[in-house]
């Protein structure tokens, strides 16, 4: 005590001795304060471990619990303006006979495979024809993958009595969405459009303009025509000014209807980059198609095999037969498979349709798509549904806004409310937290001491941490962190060069051998070790749980799948004094952090042309913040 | 004493008399309805009354009580207002919908704006300033008319001197006129409104042109506005022109496409008696320059391309017919207007967004047009990132003399005024960017946030010699592009309290914290055991 | 700017030609920054500009005052007189050639930050001359406002420099800064009292043997005086250039009465959407006093250091300011790297580095969600300015404990420091 009065200010002298002589029981108190606060501090840091780890259990048991039938709750309408199917519909035989008389058309424009410009410039003569004002719209895109063009046909129902401030979007593309566009025809969602277009018109009930879309390819031509519709340039985008304006767009129905008839309507809603629509949308149409058509609905096109018993797949057809009959795990297995395609599309932020192009410009759109079937249902119910679900949008006063973007579908009258499943992902994060500070302070303790016994000779002049060589090596850490994230730069340029897409067969297990070696050059550069390891283990995990919570709010498949790509191994990472463990995990590590330039060549050229036409970012995503975590865990392992 | 009242009595009844013989008030009223090419039918009625010789008041007596006023016909509740708020001209219309230029051409009545507008022009030099008398004329009319013209409050008033030149004569006297010109493109006109209209008229609803004014179906068509014209002709006298136009679908209720029409098809009445008290009750419908048609009774005359009938001498119940033996055939090649305008607020962003003008010109000769744009102040300009190209070349020769008045928040709207060269066969692009202002959670609007509406743009062609024939009385054109809905940032309206609360409870933990730290002394203790491992 | 620094200190030319050589690398490094797409993307982010700081409202006022128009009638532009006469006559206003300029600013800050640390350390050169350099060229705080042009990276050089030259104990130069500084942006006249303060004492760090204020308060007044000259000259020459005094309530009184609601990363611009319309005076005055509330203690308890004092009070400032922007926390976070002697003692600084790392990700992402996809409301991005508001309260409590923990020495086997 005596030394540390020595090498103190006057004023603590003063303040220590008053302490001293004037009160013990102050002094006591503090100790007091002091014995609490450490027996508390004590007693946590006990109990951490098994906390972290009851994190992780209940996180990752929570993410397979969701397509539980016992989580999600039925669906229901938030927003009070709709009405879903309270009209009577009028599209009766007429014109459904219209719709086959341009069906015919149609088939001829396909059969005498006639050219864009052909096709887009006969639907905008049908459509004047109607006596609806209509325009066209040519196209093309350049991407590393080529040149792609088009051109799109789109007409304008102004509203009777309306300002023509608001509006609403009918669309069908050229190309439906099945296989993603492999070239399966929608000529009868076109020919819906044109009839519902003559049939639309004859009513002056209105209160917005109804814009007529029909689409080019699959999702080039709507991009095209909504970048113009608002104003939004791409650079490697060329096209026509759209010529006929209306006012805002709230609400779009995209029709996909490829087969002859259908027995099923599904319904597709996943967006770019993860977003969706508001789910009043998707429940109103459900209803109506329900109530109005009388067509039942399913999510995607996956029909629920409880209603067809003697065709069992998927999950359930290799458990034994008492299990198979459970219609608990029948419900499990059919939700399961819902949430499985919502993740796929969610979490690669893929569009699961032409819908999908219109909520980035804050448009609530869906698909309907009539899943091909032989009977019962044909143009008879698909346009009293899209009428009706026309006069639902029609009543709407404002934006859908209620808090209805953020849900899982786990069937097509069940979901899940954000409060049931974003917990999931968001423990797992805190779990990853907790173990990188807990890393963090286990990398401090020996070298703290030895600092303080080292800065006791020098004094506290202007030497900085990073020359000291006990402190926690903050500086190299983050220098390796700073490469890492550049070399993730690197990659992502890479991937978007012509080059590499021509020939990725041989230059893709290139990278990923340069990828992999890339941590022990680092290693042997930085040399001296120390808790280095340890103090690069906690940022990486801080990091790490950091981006997936954050990522949850605004796409919860990617976090969950970060969650759990990344929980479990980052938090066990450690380097290994023996070859073989280093090897083992070197290889474990860069499989996970580069396997998919090994196996995943398609996903990475979807990737890379989504990036590049639609700016999805799951590809820079993947370079800029999935390789580099990745490469530091193999540092970690690797120093 | 009764001989005496007699007398008086006598001498009231002969005044009475006087009144009645001398005809110092003239009420003409007039339907004309023409086919279009698109198939729809536009009726134009209009009711003139003429108060002969009289002259607007001048401002300077508004202090002074008024002279009495003698009116039979002319409408009495807008006489009285005229007067009390020394009004020289006024122009007011409630539009339903966007006119179609293209395929409709320019309307008879060119006030077409969606929505209300109302403009004015009033002399100065009233005791009390033009801007109080604008607001209380304002209200006056939305008394009259149970519209809500009140809220054409100061953040929508502008004096656009260009693109609203007085149509009648301004009175000499040695005093400056001043305009103030306001719309309101959300106001939705319906019947409320026109019970109201049709009290201004004298025979009401009751008989003549006017029995045909059938709300059911004026207001189930495609396009409708009323009108009301205050102007003083000179030495003429003061002229109160009622409006009301409309434009129809005939084939809209048929399945088969015909555009043939019948006064009972179009308002569901045919005219049974005559409005005695019509000076001249005409119905004139053009006749298309071609093709096969028939029209019936037999008008009473023909000329310059248009039928008219008589409505005093036709026999009663009258019911013009017009029937065409084909079917209707849609053909747009031809706009109808050598201006084709379209205006867009591009992006979808909340916080800015990019205000886009196509102006297509059509015509063989080069145009100048006055462009005017008033927004209010919740869309603020960036007049800076103001771009002009013409067929895609850019050329800052075709805006010129802009006058700017930015906008104050919270009180004043921007006006923008400029006049643009328009080249023959041409595509001029105008873009600006602009910013969307954040509001206080007390200045949204308690109903659905639907958005708000921007009014029109206003734009007038210049002719040679536009202002003799603004004096003259002859109307130039003017085109009104539709409106536009922007939807600002709200706040949520459910978090005044939490937001408070929050905000407050931080600062005060990191002023406590940092007030802990800066007052409290540090002491040394011993605490034994050493640091916890 | 190399050939500056190289002139201005007079030292072994190696390890002066060393930070040369490393400061014009860095600067190069920004230079080639602002060529990307970066700075388009950036240019108008409620996070990077606020109304008073942003460069398309400084064009547009430009614009108008071009074109006769008087910019202070309307009711967006909210820059000073100053700024505006010198894009219109002076400096060149198109983005290009600004953003080159901008960096240059920074790069100046950022020699002027190594000089203070010169002074501070009463050294000539030192080892950490190219990392406190890089720390500040490359805070993304910093760096981020610059490629969005906004002007409060301007009066951060502006900032910076008058430091430089109180640090040198040259008091007019920095009083004349702190007068353009307070007439840019008024609430740093928080800084008046500790620079006064640090041009009455000397640079040096004292924080480990506090000592009560030697010189008199006396002395302060001349300085004062003098700074109260420079600041109504300025006022009067904005006036005449202005022509009239319409700029006051346009920009002073925008600090003080907030009527531009547009989001910021600050803590007063969604309270005073929400606040009932008859409690905003008061809560106006509470927040503009309790900027004030600070001064006093802090320049007491840093008495025996003020340049600390100051570095403390901007952190104030940076955090509870009306319009700030990224770049007046940035300012705060990169001159830590003035004072290593307080590391060791800092309390939980990893808590605080992730506070920031959080905040940094939310604030755009919460903005995107609310205002572009339409996903989010604004309770979102409202949700993240807490975060930020906690990272920077986080920071200055660790700055203050550390600066005052310091004093007491080392932590011994068997003692350890509480407040009583």
């Amino acid at each position: 005590m005596e030394a540390e009065e020595a090498n103190q200010g006057p004023r603590w002298k003063q303040s220590i001795s008053r302490l001293r002589q004037k009160f013990k029981g102050g002094a006591n108190a503090n100790v007091a304060r002091l014995r609490r606060r450490k027996a508390m501090i004590s007693s946590l840091t006990r109990r951490l471990p098994f906390f972290k780890f009851a994190l992780f259990v209940v996180g990752y048991i929570w993410m397979l619990a969701i397509p539980s039938p016992r989580l999600g709750r039925g669906t229901y309408i938030d927003e009070n303006a709709l009405q879903p199917s309270q009209v009577n519909t009028y599209w009766n035989w007429g014109d459904v006979h219209a719709a086959d008389r341009y069906l015919e058309q149609l088939e001829a424009l396909r059969d005498v495979n006639s050219t864009s410009e052909q096709r887009a410039h006969f639907l905008e003569t049908e459509f004047k024809k109607l006596g609806l004002p209509a325009s066209t719209q040519n196209y093309n895109f350049s991407s590393s993958a080529g040149l792609i063009t088009g051109t799109n046909a789109y007409a304008l129902l102004g509203s009777p009595r309306g300002a023509g401030t608001e509006a609403m979007v009918i669309s069908a593309s050229w190309l439906s969405r099945t296989g993603e566009g492999d070239g399966t025809l929608n000529l009868r969602g076109i020919s819906t459009v044109l009839a519902l277009a003559g049939f639309l018109k004859r009513y002056s009930l209105w209160a917005k303009d109804i814009v007529f879309v029909i689409s080019d390819g699959y999702l080039d031509g709507m991009h095209a025509w909504l970048s113009e519709y608002h104003g939004s340039t791409h650079k490697n985008l060329q096209s026509d000014p759209v010529e006929l304006t209306s006012g805002v767009i709230w609400t779009a129905l995209n029709i996909d209807y490829p087969g002859h008839s259908f027995s099923h309507l599904g319904v597709f809603f996943e967006g770019l980059n993860g977003r969706l629509p508001n789910q009043d949308l998707l429940n109103s149409f459900q209803r109506i198609s329900r109530n109005t058509g009388h067509v039942p609905v399913t999510v995607y096109d996956h029909i629920d095999p409880r209603e067809a018993p003697q065709k069992v797949e998927g999950l359930v057809s290799n458990l034994p037969k008492i299990l198979q009959d459970n219609p608990e795990i029948q419900a499990f297995s059919y939700q399961a498979k819902n949430v499985a395609r919502h993740i796929g599309y969610q979490a690669r932020g893929r569009a699961s349709g032409v819908h999908g192009l219109f909520h980035e410009y804050r448009i609530d759109a869906i698909t309907i798509f009539a899943i091909p079937a032989t009977g019962p249902h044909g143009f008879h119910a698909i346009g009293r549904i899209v009428e009706s679900t026309l006069r639902t949008m029609n009543n709407l006063l404002e934006r859908l806004h209620a808090s209805f973007f953020f849900f899982i579908l786990t069937d097509h009258d069940r979901f899940m409310k954000i409060g049931n499943y974003l917990p999931s992902a968001v423990l797992i994060s805190i779990a990853m937290m907790i173990q990188g500070l807990q890393t963090w302070v286990r990398a401090g303790w020996k070298g703290e001491d030895e600092t303080k016994l080292n800065e006791k000779q020098d004094g506290s002049s202007g030497v900085t941490p990073t020359q000291q060589p006990k402190r926690r090596p903050v500086g190299r850490a983050l220098a390796i962190m700073t490469v890492a994230h550049l070399v993730g730069l690197v990659v992502f340029t890479a991937l978007t060069q012509r080059l590499f897409i021509e020939n990725i067969q041989l230059l893709a297990p290139i990278m990923f051998i340069l990828l992999a070696t890339i941590p022990f050059i680092m290693a042997n550069t930085i040399g001296d070790t120390g808790p280095l390891s340890l103090v690069l283990k906690s940022f990486n995990l801080c990091l790490a749980s950091t981006v997936i919570s954050i990522i949850t709010v605004l796409n919860f498949s990617l976090a969950s799948s970060l969650a759990v790509f990344l929980g479990i191994p980052l938090s066990i990472t450690s380097s290994s004094s023996s070859i073989l463990t280093r090897v083992i995990k070197t290889a474990l590590y860069s499989m996970l952090g580069f396997g998919w330039l090994l196996l995943g060549h398609r996903e990475i050229l979807s990737a890379v042309h989504d990036w590049e036409v639609l700016q999805v970012w799951f590809a820079p995503f993947v370079c800029l913040v999935y390789v580099p975590l990745a490469l530091q865990a193999l540092t970690v392992c690797v120093l | 004493m009764l001989a005496n009242f007699k007398i008086s009595l006598f001498f009231i009844c002969n005044l009475c008399l006087l009144v009645l013989a001398n005809s110092s008030e003239q009420f003409d009223e007039e339907l004309s309805i023409k086919s279009l090419q698109d198939g729809k039918v536009a009726s134009k009625f209009s009711f003139k009354t003429l108060l002969k010789g009289a002259s607007p008041k001048d401002p300077r007596t508004l202090g002074t009580d008024d002279e009495s006023q003698h009116y039979t016909l002319f409408p009495l509740g807008l006489g009285q207002i005229l007067r009390e708020y020394g009004v020289t001209e006024l122009h007011l219309t409630l539009n339903a919908g966007n006119w179609n230029y293209g395929r409709w051409g320019y309307p008879e009545e060119k006030g077409v704006g969606p929505g209300a507008e109302l403009w004015v022009w009033m002399g100065d030099g009233a005791p009390n300033s033009i801007d109080h008398r604008w607001k209380g004329l304002r209200n006056a009319l939305a008394g009259l008319f149970c519209a809500s013209l009140g809220s054409l409050d100061e953040q929508c008033t502008t004096s656009p001197v260009r693109s609203f030149s007085p149509e009648g004569v301004l009175p000499d006297w040695d005093l400056p006129h001043q305009i103030r010109h306001a719309s309101l493109p959300s106001e939705h006109v319906c019947t409320e409104n026109l019970t109201p209209f049709l009290k201004l008229l004298p025979c009401k609803s009751l008989s003549g042109i006017a029995s045909l004014l059938n709300p059911h179906r004026l207001f189930d068509a495609d396009w409708h506005g009323m009108g009301i014209h205050v102007l003083w002709r000179g030495k003429e006298g003061i002229e109160v022109r009622l409006t009301f136009q409309s434009i129809m679908d005939p084939s809209r209720s048929s399945s088969k496409q015909k555009q043939d029409w019948s006064l009972q098809s179009l308002f569901d009445r045919a005219i049974d008696r005559t409005c005695p008290i019509a000076h001249s009750s005409l119905i004139s419908v053009s006749l298309p320059s071609s093709g096969a048609h028939s029209i019936t009774p037999e008008p009473s005359r023909v000329d310059s391309g248009s039928a008219i009938f008589d409505v005093a001498t036709v026999p009663k119940p009258f019911n013009a017919a017009m029937n065409w033996p084909s079917d209707f055939e849609y053909q747009y090649d031809t706009s109808l207007t050598p201006l084709k305008i379209q205006r867009t607020l591009k992006g979808s962003s909340q916080a800015r967004g990019q205000l886009s003008l196509v102006i297509a010109n059509h015509g063989q000769v080069s145009q100048q047009v006055v462009y005017l744009e008033t927004m209010p102040w919740l869309v603020q300009f960036y007049l800076h990132t103001l771009k002009t190209s013409v067929n895609g070349a850019e050329s800052d020769a075709v805006i010129s003399n802009i006058t700017y008045i930015p906008a104050i928040p919270h009180s004043r709207p921007t006006t923008f005024e400029a006049v643009l060269l328009l080249p023959a066969r041409s595509t001029t692009r105008l873009t600006m960017d602009v910013t969307k202002a954040f509001l206080r959670y007390t200045e949204h609007p308690p109903d659905a946030q639907r958005g708000w509406d921007l009014p029109p743009a206003v734009f007038t062609p210049i002719h040679g010699g536009q202002s003799q024939n603004a004096t003259a009385g002859l109307p130039s054109e003017r085109i009104y592009t539709p409106a536009l809905l922007v939807d600002l940032a709200t706040p949520d309206f459910s978090m005044p309290y939490n937001v408070i609360i929050f905000s407050c409870s931080l600062m005060a933990f990191l002023f406590g914290s940092i007030f802990n730290l800066l007052t409290r002394r540090f002491v040394v203790v011993h605490v034994g055991s050493g640091k916890q491992e | 700017m190399t050939l500056m620094s190289s002139s201005k200190t007079p030292s072994p030319p190696a390890s002066t030609l060393n930070f040369s050589v490393v400061l014009s690398a860095l600067v190069a490094a920004r230079v080639a920054l602002t060529l990307t797409g970066l700075p388009d993307v950036l240019r108008d982010d409620h996070q990077l500009a606020s109304p008073l700081t942003s460069f398309s409202q400084l064009q547009e006022g430009i614009y108008l005052f071009n074109h006769g128009v008087d910019p202070y009638s309307g009711g967006t532009f909210r820059h000073s007189p100053l700024f505006l006469t010198l894009f219109a006559t002076i400096l060149p206003n198109s983005p290009r050639i600004c953003s080159l300029l901008w960096t240059l600013c920074d790069g100046l800050g950022a020699w002027a930050l190594v000089q203070i640390w010169r002074a501070r350390q009463n050294v000539t050169s030192s080892e950490r001359d190219g990392l406190i350099a890089a720390v500040y060229l490359f805070n993304p705080y910093i760096f981020l406002p610059t490629l969005a042009l906004s002007t409060s990276s301007l009066e951060n050089t502006l900032m910076l420099i008058l430091l430089m030259f109180a640090a040198r104990g040259k008091a007019s130069p920095a009083l004349l800064g702190l007068a353009f500084l307070v007439h840019f942006s008024l609430s740093s006249i928080v800084l008046l009292s500790p620079i006064l303060l640090l041009l009455n004492t000397d640079q040096f760090s004292h924080l480990a043997s506090p000592r009560p204020l030697a010189t008199s308060i006396r002395k302060v007044v001349p300085l004062l005086g003098e700074f109260v000259v420079y600041f109504c000259l300025l006022a009067l020459s904005s006036t005449l250039v202005s022509g009239g005094f319409a700029w006051i309530p346009q920009t002073w009184g925008a600090t003080l009465m907030l009527p531009d609601l547009t989001p910021n990363p600050g803590l007063w611009w969604y309270f005073f959407t929400e606040i009932f319309d008859h409690f905003r005076p008061f809560f106006l005055m509470v927040f503009t006093v309790h900027l004030l509330i600070y001064i006093v203690p802090v320049c007491i308890k840093f008495q025996h250091d003020a340049l600390y004092a100051t570095f403390i009070l901007l952190g104030i400032v940076g955090a509870f300011k009306a319009y700030p922007t990224l770049s007046d926390p940035g300012l705060f976070l990169s001159m830590i790297s003035l004072f290593p002697e307080i590391y060791p003692y800092l309390r939980h600084p990893i808590v605080t580095s992730l506070l920031h790392l959080h905040a940094f990700l939310l604030l755009p992402l919460f903005h995107h969600l609310w205002l572009n996809q339409g996903t989010g409301n604004a309770n979102f991005f409202y949700a993240s300015t807490l975060v930020f508001a906690c990272a920077n309260g986080a920071a200055i409590i660790d700055c203050l404990w550390a600066g005052l923990r310091i004093a007491i020495g080392k932590p011994v086997e068997g003692y350890s420091i509480v407040q009583e």
